[in-house]
């Protein structure tokens, strides 16, 4: 059955591709000015986290100094990174530590 | 003023009219001072930097980059959430007696992002920049300080009256 081989190595190939392009985080630092409620509000209404997620992340960040919030592709944390600035919130993109 | 609360589909407060005057000059000021940052190429100034941050910590090459692709739109978003706020207060400003303001999902989405910047504007003039920065003692500080948290209480009521149908 080469064929059926032939596939399952195809989808490897993309899969680590997949994981080499994912290997970036969009992190939301903790500023003086944005109001908790605010952040939290944020977290739900953007990224979809439920309330508890949504006040864990928040106080992550207030009480840590930071949180990742996503994972993924360069293009995708930079799309979050645009979208939190939009909602004024201070947030970046880094490489994923391995 | 009375906070927001909501009102059927909509949001409403009430103003007086120096309290819409003064909300007006401030969202104002900050859509002028994006657009004049804007105009201009020089490296950004901090207030501009509070409301566009780097996108990059170690790489300011990488945060250069993103600004060049995401400034022009994301300054763009900002004024027009500012003159928002200029537009729902306006007939407020003029009023003999406090005004309800209405705000529908639409605007409600721009006030709270247009509060957001004139408060980092309000902060980067008045130096606070860790969480517990003591707000300068002198008297026009202490004046924006009362209007920084009165921009904050503002705020606050706008989202718990979004949070009752949310």
């Amino acid at each position: 059955m080469p064929q059926t081989a032939e596939a399952v190595d195809t989808s490897r190939d993309t899969d680590i591709s997949f994981a080499l392009s994912s290997a970036w985080t969009t992190t939301v630092w903790n500023d003086p000015v944005n109001l908790m409620s605010y952040v939290a509000w944020v977290f739900r209404s953007y990224f979809g986290f439920d309330r508890e997620e949504a006040q864990l992340r928040m106080l992550q960040v207030h009480n840590d100094g930071r949180a990742i919030v996503a994972l993924g592709t360069r293009e995708e944390m930079e799309r979050h990174v645009e979208a939190m600035h939009d909602f004024g919130l201070w947030a970046t993109l880094e490489r994923e530590d391995r | 003023m009375r906070g927001f609360r909501a009102a059927g589909e909509n949001l409403s407060a009430e103003f007086d009219r120096v309290e819409a005057a003064l909300l007006s000059q401030l969202a104002g000021q900050v859509a002028a001072l994006l657009r004049g940052a804007q105009a201009d190429d020089a490296a950004p100034d901090p207030v501009i930097a509070r409301l566009l941050p780097d996108a990059y910590t170690d790489d300011p090459e990488a945060s250069a980059e993103f600004r060049r692709f995401t400034s022009a739109d994301l300054t763009e978003r900002k004024v027009r959430n500012a003159l928002m706020i200029v537009a729902s207060v306006e007939s407020a400003t003029t009023a003999s007696e406090s005004v309800e303001v209405l705000l529908d999902g639409v605007a409600a989405q721009a006030w709270l992002r247009a509060l957001t910047d004139i408060r980092l504007v309000l902060a980067a003039r008045l130096g606070i920049e860790e969480d517990d920065d003591e707000i300068r003692a002198d008297e026009q500080a202490l004046i924006l300080g009362d209007v920084y948290d009165w921009l904050g209480w503002m705020q606050e009521s706008l989202l718990s009256a979004l949070d009752l149908d949310g």
